[in-house]
């Protein structure tokens, strides 16, 4: 990848949702092979940030782009996005009653890498290996998605489509929030294995917990729809210590004055 | 027969006379059943004709039904193998062919030898078994009296068959029965009784399918029947050509601990007209309807439904799930009615409704007549569009659009496929459904 071609920044992004200005001039650069955490409080908008790198609807971009591998992504449709190698984690995955995971799965794969260029038995094999690393039961692909799913095993389905759809760039959307110690540290084994330095990842979190499973490279922190602060990932202990005042009330200052 | 002088309304379907009944029936008919037609061609007399001002056929006018366009189809005569074989054959132990050509009855497993199930012509059972024709055809299963096309089915039928289960026989894989049409400008009436004596088990599938471009009428009566402690799971896919019209009159009746499971499904025709009635008739009886719908293009589908509880202690349960497309109209109505005693009866009816896109229609009715207390009866019905953030996580997995619309529309219809009972049939249906959600990626 050339100098000049990002592999995925974000640009002065603005972006409102039912007219209300959420995200206020993001900026952003992950290269390939880092891991970046984001932190921040509720309705800082973290989410909504997720949500416009993978093109929701209902967001609306009113400034600023979002480049991935040199591409201008904001006119991309959501599957186009996924397609290209964009995952993201959802902090709260729907069901879909009637639509077993194994079908979902395989349409999935079928839509990202080519109808046909997996062949069914080797799809099966990929299948049942990576619920055994997640130390997910077979009887899995046969339930509808997420349908009766407890918060955990929603998080781990959501691995188990990264793992299965081998994105370039994922965005995970509080992923820990609500994990015990072991489900936790199972989907942080399902991460890791994406890691490595053709893959970009951003944590969204509030705890430094998932951070001591997950290493960033890099950290920053939104506040009201921008990035208040960015640093290494000494920073994640400074604010799971002191919170975000003192962090708001000097980037107020530096913006403000 | 009478000789009042009829109104317009009280007429019927052009061609369906004393001249037809004759022929139709006639001599060449076994007594019995020439007088069961000769009495409901009087009880078909005598019914108006459906109006569009009739609160029933007000969603779908009768005028939808190019009645004069039709000729009666002659009654089927047996021919070595009406159809050719299918591979949905081998998972019965009877399969039933019909066609234009005559009807087929082919005995797999022996099981007809055996004198444990009989599976015959109307005729042919009229002549080896008059005393169980005698009781079920026009008979048991009918709780309330005849509708217009209910008469006009038993007086006219053109192929009647006629299933018997001995008490506490256990049918393995039960009877299939595959009616192909393709003479245009025909008119077909299949009349279906099927009685599954106490603590017998069977499943029934019929499958029916014409051309796209033969204009065709069916009117389809069955009276299916499921003594004490009997089970009856039956399903009927009905694929007709975009240019089939199709009245369907139907009833099921359980008795004690009978367990009565039946899905209907409707994909093709032009214009359905469906009833179906199920009686849960004693204690402890128990129903489980199911169907699906899904009108396309300028499909008309209307289904109706009675859940009738004559006696305390019953249950009963229906899921019915339509889908509305392009131009395509849908009416659901159901009604649950617990008769004056029915004391702990147990009614549930759901209907939900899916509606593709501006300019398709469904309408939904849901009700309930009840005279007893004491009881437990809900009912309810959707209706909605496909879920906004549903269709965004199957997108944001790399599912197009159309794709993710499909595996939608197909997930909202797989609680009641799940209740077919054979897997060629599920999965048929699926491809259906995904068929007419549309091309396109
Ligand atoms: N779909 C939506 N409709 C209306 N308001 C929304 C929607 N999504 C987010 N918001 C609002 O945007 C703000 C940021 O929310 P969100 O991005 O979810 O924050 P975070 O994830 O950081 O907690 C909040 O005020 C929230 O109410
Ligand atoms: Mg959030």
């Amino acid at each position: 990848m050339s100098e000049q071609l990002p592999f995925f920044e974000i640009r002065n992004l603005h972006a409102k949702v039912e007219d209300k200005p959420i995200l206020k001039g993001v900026n952003l650069v992950i290269n390939p092979g880092e891991t970046h955490a984001l932190m921040g409080p509720n309705g800082s908008g973290k989410s909504t940030l997720s949500n416009v790198i993978m093109g929701h609807p209902s967001y609306e971009v009113t400034g600023g782009e979002i480049l991935f591998q040199g591409r201008n992504i904001i006119e991309m449709e959501p599957d186009e996005r996924a397609r290209a190698g964009i995952f993201l984690a959802f902090q709260y995955p729907v069901a879909i009653p009637g639509i077993s995971v194994a079908k979902f799965l395989k349409s999935a794969a079928d839509a990202r890498f080519g109808q046909g260029a997996i062949k069914a038995s080797e799809f099966i094999k990929e299948m049942r290996e990576n619920l055994k690393f997640l130390e997910m039961n077979e009887a899995f692909l046969n339930r509808f998605l997420n349908d009766g799913f407890s918060g955990g095993e929603k998080k781990r389905m959501e691995i188990l489509q990264m793992l299965t759809l081998k994105p370039s760039l994922a965005v995970m959307d509080e992923t820990d929030s609500g994990l015990d110690i072991d489900a936790l540290r199972i989907v942080s084994k399902g991460v890791n294995r994406m890691v490595g330095p053709n893959f970009g990842l951003l944590v969204i979190t509030h705890y430094e917990r998932i951070l001591t499973h997950i290493k960033p490279d890099h950290m920053h922190v939104l506040i009201d729809g921008q990035i208040a602060m960015s640093g290494g990932p000494e920073l994640v202990k400074e604010v799971e210590k002191n919170g975000y005042d003192w962090i708001r009330a000097r980037f107020g200052k530096e913006v403000l004055v | 027969m009478t000789t009042v002088q009829l109104t317009p309304e009280a007429a019927g379907l052009p061609g369906f006379d004393e001249t037809l009944l004759a022929r139709i029936g006639g001599a060449a008919e076994p007594a019995l059943l020439q007088e069961k037609r000769a009495a409901a061609f009087a009880q078909y007399r005598e019914l108006p004709m459906p109006q569009v001002r009739d609160e029933e056929w007000r969603r779908t006018d009768p005028a939808l039904f190019p009645f004069d366009r039709f000729a009666p189809s002659p009654r089927l005569a047996p021919v070595p193998r009406a159809l050719a074989a299918s591979p949905w054959d081998e998972e019965f132990d009877v399969v039933v062919c019909v066609s234009d050509d005559g009807f087929s009855i082919h005995d797999r497993t022996g099981l007809l030898n055996s004198g444990s199930l009989v599976v015959l012509s109307l005729a042919d059972a009229a002549t080896r078994h008059p005393a169980l024709v005698e009781r079920y055809l026009q008979g048991a299963a009918r709780v309330k009296a005849p509708r217009k096309f209910s008469a006009l089915g038993d007086a006219f039928w053109t192929f009647g068959l006629f299933i018997h289960v001995a008490p506490r026989v256990v049918v393995p894989n039960g009877v299939l029965i595959r009616y192909q049409h393709r003479a245009a400008g025909k008119a077909v009436l299949p009349h279906l009784v099927a009685a599954v004596s106490d603590e017998a088990q069977l499943t029934i599938a019929e499958y029916y399918e014409s051309p796209a471009d033969a204009e065709l009428l069916a009117v389809s009566t069955r009276e299916l029947y499921a003594g004490r402690n009997a089970t009856l799971r039956a399903a009927s896919l009905q694929e007709w050509g975009a240019r089939t019209y199709h009245i369907g009159e139907d009833w099921v009746r359980a008795e004690r601990d009978a367990r009565v499971e039946w899905v209907t499904l409707l994909l093709g025709g032009q214009v359905s007209k469906m009833m179906v009635s199920c009686d849960v008739h004693e204690p402890n009886a128990q129903a489980y309807l199911s169907g699906l719908f899904f009108a396309n293009d300028n499909q008309h589908v209307d289904q109706r439904t009675l859940q009738l509880h004559s006696a305390p202690h019953t249950y009963s349960n229906l899921l019915y799930k339509g889908a509305v497309k392009d131009q395509g109209h849908s009416v659901y109505q159901g009604i649950i009615d617990a008769a004056p005693g029915a004391i702990k009866v147990d009614a549930y009816q759901m209907n939900n409704n899916l509606i593709l896109n501006e300019g398709a229609r469904a309408d939904s009715l849901p009700g309930l007549e009840i005279d007893a207390d004491d009881l437990k009866c809900s009912h309810g019905a959707t209706m909605g569009n496909l879920d906004e953030s549903q269709m965004f996580y199957l997108r944001s997995r790399g599912l197009p659009e159309a794709e993710a619309r499909r595996l939608l529309v197909m997930a909202f219809f797989e609680e009641v496929i799940e209740r077919v009972p054979h897997e060629f049939m599920r999965e048929r249906v699926r491809e259906d459904v995904r068929r007419k959600c549309g091309e396109g990626a």
